[in-house]
């Protein structure tokens, strides 16, 4: 019988610092124009290579749930209220981890560190993507107000622009920041032992 | 990174041990009017369903026998966000704004709409706050654990392990406070060696690299007290026989009434609009 004693603290511990970043600035790297990078889909992913897409998920709907309560209550940019929809802010969420889970599993264990890279970086684009899509397909009306476009496709021209520039960049950060975090834990686990019980079951 | 201190002190996320009539309740019912209030918080966008909220959450402050300057002690210190939130909505002309204008600065103005959206703001964090704050007062670490699985226990027939699932969101809420205050620890740690951020620096991946000595070790304590966690949980044989539990929820028709009323609550609040319009067309 495999346990799940440790994927529920894993899970538990990730889904907190989720929320921690969603709270605090450490959610967001500063950027330049006012702009900044999100890193707040980290643990999801890393909650996905760790314990696998079952944690991952879990993961990403407290992330998902965090993100809709701080849209609707307090929006800093006319684009959060959008966020209050639980169509734009939870459900493409839920999709992260197996993304994430499914490039990493294709190493088969090997090369741990551009594993954990792949994995950050199609998690992230899923995620931008995802967003993107499920924010046009439910307010295209008041997206075409907010970036003073008139047509459908002058629309997906605009998302489709954001999603290259921001969503390579968030990508990129997310390979290099899930790259470092994977090795220094794994790292730290190898010296530290993992508990015995967790052990016998594989 | 300044204003890191309040994390601390945030009284959200703590047991306040006391004999009320709301510590008595089943936290089921608890879950069930934590959930109405945020929902009707954060679905309407009408005055009186805000308001009717914020006056409910504020009568289980009552009830709960708490006093109104514990929970919203946090309050102010969240303040300063609150007014950067506003000073944006300032700042930002909504799309299709035609309401009269209030006060205007050179370029930017104060609208109707756009005061009414800051009251609404403030009136909407406080009423959440409150009900966050009194249900997480009121609601012991194992009750919360054991209301949610009451409430999915329906799932568990779908083949979920339903109470995993609810260890696993009850620890992320105890956790929170924890790792706000590593956070903090790394941050200070950080800052008094005389690290920056990043913020300044004009090369995007020294940007990048600024956020490394943050996020790396907050997320690595977190994973050391989760592993912690899963020891102590084993080592009392967690997961490794049939679940029992320390308490049984006594089944009451009270406690069934409180919740389909927090359901009906939340389902006229959320469908006013149509009512209104029902109404005025009659």
């Amino acid at each position: 019988m495999k346990s799940n004693v440790r994927r529920i603290a894993v899970s538990g511990a990730l889904g907190a610092v989720s929320v921690v970043m969603a709270l605090t600035p450490l959610g967001y790297i500063p950027w330049f124009g006012g702009a900044a990078l999100t890193i707040m889909h980290i643990p999801v992913i890393a909650a996905a290579i760790l314990e696998g897409p079952v944690a991952g998920t879990l993961v990403g709907l407290i992330f998902g749930v965090t993100s809709m309560i701080k849209a609707a209550v307090a929006p800093v940019g006319p684009l959060d209220p959008l966020f209050a929809n639980p169509l734009v802010s939870v459900l493409p969420r839920l999709f992260i981890a197996l993304a994430a889970w499914g490039i990493y599993a294709l190493f088969r264990g090997k090369l741990q560190a551009a594993a954990a890279a792949c994995a950050g970086a199609i998690g992230s684009f899923v995620n931008t993507v995802l967003v993107l899509s499920a924010l046009a397909l439910t307010a295209s009306k008041q997206l075409s107000g907010a970036f003073k476009v008139d047509s459908a496709g002058g629309l997906v021209q605009v998302l489709a622009g954001l999603a290259v520039t921001n969503g390579l960049i968030e990508a990129a950060a997310a390979a290099v920041f899930t790259s470092a975090l994977i090795s220094a834990w794994r790292g730290i686990e190898k010296a530290h032992g993992r508990s015995r019980l967790a052990d016998d079951d594989k | 990174m300044k204003g890191l201190a309040f994390y601390s002190s945030v009284s959200i996320g703590r047991y306040v041990d006391a004999d009320s009539m709301l510590h008595r309740l089943p936290p089921a019912v608890k879950y069930a009017w934590l959930t109405a209030v945020i929902i009707t918080e954060t679905m309407s966008s009408s005055l009186w369903v805000l308001s009717a909220s914020a006056l409910l959450s504020l009568l289980f402050i009552r009830l709960a026998k708490l006093r109104c300057a514990y929970i919203f002690r946090d309050f102010f210190n969240i303040m300063p966000f609150l007014a950067v939130a506003a000073f944006f909505q300032v700042l930002i002309t909504w799309p299709g704004d035609t309401s009269f204008v209030i006060v205007s600065l050179w370029k930017f103005s104060l609208t109707a709409r756009e005061s009414l959206y800051i009251g609404l703001m403030v009136l909407r964090f406080a009423a959440i706050m409150a009900a966050v704050g009194v249900f997480t007062a009121v609601t012991s670490e194992g009750d919360s654990a054991r209301g949610l699985e009451d409430l999915l226990s329906p799932l568990a027939k779908l083949g979920c392990n339903v109470r995993a699932l609810a260890l696993t969101v009850a620890l992320a809420f105890r956790f929170i406070p924890i790792i706000a205050w590593e956070l903090e620890t790394i941050v200070k740690a950080q800052a008094s060696r005389g690290a920056d951020f990043g913020t300044g620096s004009k090369n995007p991946i020294r940007r990048i690299a600024a956020w490394f000595p943050l996020f790396v070790p907050v997320t690595i304590r977190a994973l050391e007290r989760a592993e912690l966690l899963a020891e102590a949980m084993e080592t009392r044989l967690y997961g490794s026989g049939p679940a029992t539990r320390y308490t049984e929820t006594p089944h009451t028709s009270c406690a069934a009434a409180l919740i389909v009323a927090a359901f009906l609550y939340t389902l006229l609040c959320t469908t006013l609009p149509l009512w209104s319009a029902y109404m005025f067309n009659l």
